[in-house]
């Protein structure tokens, strides 16, 4: 079916007053970054111990979800699945942004950003072997080719739509193993050590990236006053049950394989010692117990219920990735056998500081916003059936209940009464 | 060309932490707090731990001094993206402040933890070492220049001694050493050319029983210690 | 057909569909038809990107070619080697000082001494923070405060140097002139030996018996021992060259027991620089530093050593492994000393005692035996007790009974220097009278008979006003208030006495209660000659001279006592005329027959003579001129000062059970405390080197703990790092528990240095000092405190 996509207006409250909340946390977490670049990261809970923090938590973060947006988009683009249709310029915009805001990140965690620029001497003035070197390549490619793509989409130019997503899933997916790969190739850090965590980070992006989307979805097709599209959210739910079950064995397989070396102490420890509840709480059980025990019982096959378990998907992959750069990382390394004594034997501790907290709002925040701005500035939105505007007007002319927008849309147009003939 | 190595004997050390010191001292590596040493963000270049095991009164605690190994299959170099840390051809692992973009890889990698960071801007202290410059074309990167917040650093094996001493003409091992060496009372360290097979390090590693830090690593480290 | 999105209109507010930006468009396409930059937007992205770079440089990097921590570039550069020596414990090493344009940068030992082969100990390199310690006292500061109490603000004020001199010698002149000179207490702390001369000189040309050093809290049972065996007052040398077996009762060898940088140096040496690595066996209820190097650690029930050196003189003699040459030679009393071994000390009754193995007992007593030269080296776990002096006195007659007394690898007896002889002393009348007085820490006299002095006494003295009362203090780098045990009476002590002067570099507990502080210079900046505690069995002599200009105000001690002399006049004056005039001019008087003053400037050091061993026709000095292992010494002594008849065995090595301070029922653990190798015994710890690795055991810095054993800690229900109680009669002391394999189930331990409250911002307020709860108990014969001996109990806060 042919459909003609728009931009939205921008002028309602709800979209004036989530511009605004937005700016303002993004300039806060600017000031806050300000502060800590002059000050030096001691403002920041990282140590030597566990030196990653928020900042490095939320750019993985969003290369996965980005990561998973741009591949579910070639489920429009290159598979020619005509039902996601109405997502897919958003699904697109939605990967630049968070890539954006990941690269960002980036810059935010560096030491010396005013040397980022030596992350781009590709193969002159870097050490091609380090993860990082490497994904700088992907990353930066990676950007460049989902902006082309966006533009290939908003030309229409089908052929290259079709070429040009093959290459940007193939890219993508290289993407997110690339950042896998920092962890899982780090021989070094006992709990990160597995050949699996491209491929976990591969599957996590894709199950993040589905969920937000189906998020991002309801919310905008909600506050825009579209149909909320039901037999795409659920499609786009039964393929996130199958990610998640794919995730969920990936973890469970990570687990496993390191329980049964000998030298099993720092993710043992990970699972029962102090911080086991980030990963059992709050990986697990918002990601996979939470999503799973909802999408398959039947009875709760609504808008509601998918929107809570994907955004329950949503925030638990943030968790996740939490997990593995912080409390994963804060076992003592065993420098010599016995038990190491005193702050070189401690398990690390990770200060939720309010600069780096802020800092990471900031960017978050950053990318929401430029996703706002992206629908009012870009057209990226179905444009709107006749059946939608009219129930816009009659909302305005009669309140439309909760009631209403709870109720099954049956597939079809929609019957309206009293509709003038 | 020499391969520059360090034996620790843990026979002869007494566990008295002078080697530390004496690297703060040589290198003006800033002293930390106790808030910095609770939150582990306090600079070290050199650290000695306390590894125990078993139960009174059979309980033995080894003190282990660990600079870093400046290993020959090195886990920091293979991930610095900048280039800022690379093993020098004499198998010192140098560390280029200049080039260093803060990302703390290389302390992920490092399996010693040899590497500290630098979390604030540090005061100068009137016992800090000042020192002219020497040529920038043959020594690269001096230890302890500025240092600014956001880079990562680590022991150096006081490369800029050994350069010295080769512009000097002076012997490496015997007359010039790293400061850790110099200091520790009980000559409980030496320094050396592995390659060589008249140096101590080389006599020390065939007469006596070695080990090397988590062998299993594959890292090689350099640093060698001879046991009980 | 999808429709151009340029022409689309959709009813909603125009955007990029709008006819205005058509036209725009059509404008910036070129000829082909591409997207060209029109020569706005040009220049537009030119200067942002010009802006961009410009801001990247002016924000700040590390520039690598400024060497200078501060990025300034020095015009000028000088650099220069001072020798020296440090005083950062009494084993005053030899060193040499770099200095980079007039700052100490760096420190390290004197390759021209040979008592540690030009080494140091980790503590020298502290020094550079002892100089430039932002708690230093800056000038002469007066009290403005009249109250006096822990806590309480002094209100200091600056005063010049000429008005502090003036004040504190009218009032030493009030005293004398009012024929009380005795009423001057001089607590005399870590000092220079050129400086311990002049306070020695100063106490007797003014009159005042009243000189209190801290021996009393170190070493004067350990010397008491040896005095009892062979006539000498001191703590043994040791020829650790040459030594096969050293057994530690309770010394901590290479963590504070002094000469330390020898000991450190020693070790490497006797463990893997000679064909024969020698073994050491440690005896000590807590796993110490020494213990964890060592081969063996026999922990020990604490206070019990002298049995257990009884009952290993009884295996060697019972199986016949002595030295019977040097025994039947030079010794006198081995009969009844072997009676007593024998009948009393067999190791399965002393198994009981200390709670080592009877076999354990045997094994080792059997090693000690047949490893010549073996040494058994007596340390404070060992004698600062009640008891102290007769397990001193058991533990160096093992040396004897293996032949080990000035042998090679054996005990040795430390020469010393022969300065320049001062011109007699002038005293006149009121310095005589004041000098015949008795002082107050009651030594030689009633309880204390063969103590030469008794420091912690002094303390109770001033409260009860014991023979008099004290109307002025002066203290010389001393710190009591730390480092005494009981410490709350030192600090009633010292709030009572009218007029104290405190004369250090930096202010320290003791100085709270100052009416006068002077500040005097570091070791790094004073003129001083030194030479070494009992160790080396050579001599050396070593240089102290200024290696920067003097900071501050300060002047060095030597001046200091000079200008108050001068000041005072008359006969005190006048017994510091003719030695130099000030402290520079001392330190060359006294060494001008020794060394060139020259060389003794460049070198810093004079080694004197080879040792000689083997002087037994001349090095006892007993009645019998032999090794005693009955005391005629003690005898002699015991007999001149009471009437009634003396047992036997109180001149013969034997054990007693000690007295504790609380009893076991109510206090079921036993405090002992220790000192770290990084302890500073000037009385601060405001060093971070040193503070943020204090604990080496233990991995942590920036405090101390109470170790707890595991099972003990369990019954108590305390985990590690819990916060807990240490209760003795005294009080009780809060601090971190440390849950610590390494300790004996019935002992806690604390390191001492911690609980620092006015000293500096890197001292104050962490850790406790353990001083604070441990009881007040003497070693009576020789004054010692007993700092062993206190029960605690310990419960969770």
């Amino acid at each position: 079916m042919e459909l003609n996509f728009v931009s939205v207006e921008g002028n309602s409250k709800n979209y004036k007053i989530a511009v605004g909340v937005l700016a303002g946390l993004f300039l806060l977490g600017l000031i806050c970054y300000a502060i800590s670049y002059y000050e030096g990261h001691y403002l920041f809970g990282s140590s030597n111990v566990i030196p990653w923090g928020m900042p490095i938590v939320v750019l993985i973060y969003f290369i996965g979800l980005s990561a998973g947006s741009l591949i579910l988009s070639t489920l429009v683009y290159v598979f020619g699945q005509e039902k996601y249709k109405p997502i897919g310029r958003m699904a697109v915009m939605l990967a630049i942004a968070l890539i954006f805001g990941a690269l960002v990140a980036i810059a935010v965690d560096l030491g010396r950003p005013e040397n980022f620029w030596r992350l781009f001497m590709f193969f002159y003035w870097n050490n091609m072997t380090s993860m990082f070197a490497i994904n700088g390549i992907l990353y930066s490619g990676y950007f460049i080719i989902s902006i082309a793509y966006l533009g290939i989409i908003l030309s229409g130019n089908k052929v290259w739509m079709k070429r040009w997503g093959c290459l940007a899933i193939g890219w993508a997916a290289m993407v997110h193993m690339g950042t896998g790969a920092i962890f899982g190739f780090m021989a070094a850090r006992e709990a990160w050590f597995t050949p699996i965590k491209p491929l976990e980070f591969l599957t996590a992006a894709v199950t993040s990236g589905v969920a937000l989307l189906i998020v991002v979805l309801i919310l905008t097709m909600k506050f825009t006053g579209r149909d909320l599209r039901k037999d795409m959210v659920i499609s786009l739910s039964r393929l996130l049950i199958v990610f998640i079950c794919i995730l969920a064995l990936l973890i469970f397989l990570d687990k496993m394989t390191h329980l049964y070396a000998p030298e099993r102490a720092a993710v043992l420890y990970s699972l029962t010692g102090h911080y086991a509840w980030v990963f059992w709480v709050l990986q697990i059980g918002l990601v996979v117990v939470l999503p799973l025990a909802i999408l398959f019982n039947k009875k709760l096959r609504t808008i509601k219920w998918i929107f809570i378990a994907s955004l329950s998907v949503v925030v638990g992959v943030f968790f996740e990735r939490f997990f593995l750069v912080i409390p994963q990382a804060g076992f003592p390394q065993q420098y010599y056998p016995g038990h190491i004594e005193g702050v070189y034997g401690a398990v690390g501790q990770f200060a939720f500081t309010p600069v780096e907290t802020l800092v990471s709002l900031g960017i978050i925040s950053m990318v929401v916003l430029l996703f706002l701005l992206g629908l009012k500035f870009m057209k990226a939105l179905p444009e709107k059936t006749p059946e939608e505007i009219a129930a816009a007007a009659a909302k305005i002319a009669t309140p439309k209940t909760e009631e209403a927008l709870k109720t099954d849309i049956p597939a079809g147009p929609l019957v309206v009464e009293n509709k003038p003939s | 060309m020499a391969r520059w190595g360090m034996i620790i004997d843990l026979d002869k050390c007494t566990g008295c932490q002078e080697c530390t010191i004496a690297c703060k001292e040589e290198n003006n590596v800033p002293h930390g707090s106790p808030e910095e040493q609770r939150r582990r963000q306090d600079p070290y270049w050199h650290k000695v731990i306390a590894a125990s095991e078993g139960e009174y009164p059979t309980a033995i605690i080894e003190m282990v001094p660990m600079p870093c190994m400046h290993c020959d299959n090195p886990a920091c170099v293979m991930v610095c993206p900048c280039k800022a840390t690379y093993r020098r051809n004499d198998g010192v692992i140098m560390q280029n402040f200049r080039r260093c973009i803060g990302c703390k890889y290389c302390m992920v990698a490092c399996p010693y933890g040899a590497r500290a960071y630098n979390y604030r801007e540090q005061e100068d202290l009137p016992y800090n070492r000042i020192d002219p410059p020497l040529r920038r074309d043959l020594i690269g990167a001096w230890p302890f220049p500025h240092r600014a917040h956001g880079m990562v650093e680590k022991c150096t094996f006081c490369f800029h001694r050994i350069e010295k001493a080769l512009m000097e003409g002076q012997q490496i091992g015997t007359e010039v050493v790293p400061a850790c060496v110099e200091a520790c009372p009980a000559h409980a360290r030496t320094f050396g050319d592995l390659d060589d097979p008249d140096s101590e390090v080389s006599i020390l590693l065939s007469n006596r029983t070695s080990i090397i830090l988590r062998e299993a690593m594959g890292t090689k480290p350099k640093v060698h210690y001879l046991t009980k | 057909m999808k429709q151009e999105p340029d022409t689309q209109s959709n009813g909603e507010s125009p955007t990029l569909g709008s006819k205005d930006n058509n036209r725009r468009k059509k404008q910036r396409e070129g000829k082909s038809g591409r997207l060209l930059l029109s020569r706005r937007a040009f220049l537009g992205v030119s200067a942002a990107a010009t802006a961009a770079l410009t801001a990247g440089y002016a924000l700040k990097r590390p520039d690598v070619n400024f060497l200078s921590p501060s990025g300034n570039i020095y015009e000028e550069f000088t650099e220069e080697w001072i020798s020296t020596s440090c005083l950062n414990c009494p084993t005053r090493c030899a060193t040499r000082v770099k200095v980079q344009n007039g700052n100490a940068v760096r420190i390290a030992g004197n390759t021209l001494s040979k008592v540690s082969d030009g080494k140091t100990c980790p503590r020298c390199k502290i020094g550079l923070q002892v100089l430039y310690d932002h708690n230093r006292i800056q000038t002469p500061m007066k009290r403005n405060n009249p109250e006096k109490g822990k806590g309480v603000d002094p209100k200091w004020t600056p005063v010049p140097w000429g008005d502090a001199l003036v004040e504190v010698s009218s009032k030493l002149k009030s005293l004398r002139d009012s024929g009380q000179p005795h009423k001057l207490l001089i607590l005399d702390g870590l000092n220079s030996s050129s400086n311990d001369d002049l306070i020695k000189r100063f106490s007797l040309a003014f009159g005042t018996p009243n000189l209190i050093t801290g021996d009393a809290l170190d070493d004067e049972a350990a010397k008491a021992g040896e005095w009892m065996a062979d006539g000498h007052y001191t703590l043994s040398a040791y020829d650790l060259e040459k030594t096969n077996y050293i057994l530690s009762f309770g010394a901590s060898i290479i963590e504070s027991q002094k000469p330390l940088a020898r000991n450190l140096r020693m070790w490497g040496k006797i463990r893997r620089e000679r064909a024969i690595r020698a073994k050491v066996v440690v005896i000590d209820p807590r796993y110490s530093v020494t213990a964890a190097k060592a081969d063996k650690w026999i922990p020990i029930k604490p206070g019990t050593d002298a049995a257990l050196a009884m009952s290993i003189a009884n295996v060697i003699i019972s199986e016949g492994l002595y030295d019977s040459e040097f025994i039947s030679n030079w010794t006198n009393g081995f009969e009844e000393y072997k009676n007593l071994a024998l009948s009393q000390y067999s190791p399965e009754s002393v198994a009981v005692i200390t709670g080592i193995d009877a076999d354990v007992i045997r094994q080792i007593a059997r090693e000690f035996a047949e490893s010549k030269p073996a040494i058994a080296w007596r340390g404070r776990g060992a004698t600062c007790w009640p008891n102290g002096s007769y397990a001193s006195y058991a533990i160096f007659c093992l040396n004897a009974l293996v032949g080990s007394i000035d042998i090679p690898g054996g005990v040795i007896y430390q020469e010393y220097p022969e300065y320049k002889e001062m011109p007699a002393i002038v005293k006149d009348t009121i310095a005589e009278t004041g000098n015949s007085k008795d002082a107050i820490d009651l030594r030689g006299k009633g309880k204390f008979k063969a103590a030469k002095v008794v420091t912690n006494q002094v303390a109770d003295s001033i409260i009860e006003n014991t023979l008099y009362p004290i109307e002025m203090a002066i203290g010389f780098n001393s710190n009591f208030n730390m480092l005494a045990p009981g410490t709350e009476r030192w600090n009633e002590a010292m709030a009572k006495v009218p007029f104290y002067v405190h004369i250090s570099p930096s202010f320290t507990e003791v100085s709270e209660y100052a009416d006068i502080v002077l500040p005097a210079c570091t070791l790094l900046e004073d003129w001083a000659y030194e030479h070494c505690p009992p160790g080396s069995g050579f001599t050396e002599v070593k240089i102290k001279q200024p290696v920067v200009n003097k900071l501050h105000e300060s002047r060095t001690l030597g001046d200091i006592i000079f200008n108050i002399a001068g000041e005072i006049g008359g006969s005190v004056a006048q017994s510091f005329e003719n030695i130099g005039d000030s402290a520079e001019g001392f330190v060359k008087y006294r060494t001008e027959n020794l060394i060139s003053w020259n060389d003794f400037r460049t070198n810093g050091v004079l080694v004197g003579p080879d040792y000689e061993f083997y002087k037994y026709d001349s090095i006892f000095e007993t009645p019998s001129k032999k090794f005693e292992f009955y005391s005629g010494n003690l005898e002699a002594l015991l007999k001149s000062s009471s009437s009634s008849t003396i047992q036997r065995i109180a001149c013969l090595p034997h054990y007693t059970e000690p007295e504790f301070e609380g009893d076991e029922g109510g206090y079921p653990l036993n405090l002992v405390t220790y000192q770290p190798a990084l302890n500073i015994e000037s009385g601060s710890q405001n060093y971070p080197w040193a503070q943020e690795i204090y604990l080496v055991m233990h991995g942590y810095g920036w405090n101390n703990f109470v170790e707890i054993n595991k099972e003990t800690a369990d019954e108590l229900k305390i985990k590690d790092m819990d916060q807990v109680w240490i209760e003795s009669p005294l009080g009780k002391i809060k601090a971190k528990a440390r849950v610590f394999q390494g300790i004996h189930p019935e002992v806690v331990a604390i390191a001492r240095g911690q609980g620092h409250y006015y000293d500096g911002e890197w001292s104050n307020e962490m850790g406790v000092n353990p001083n604070d709860i441990t009881g007040v108990h003497y070693d009576e014969l020789s004054g010692q405190s007993a700092f062993f001996n206190t029960r605690v109990r310990v419960y969770k806060a």
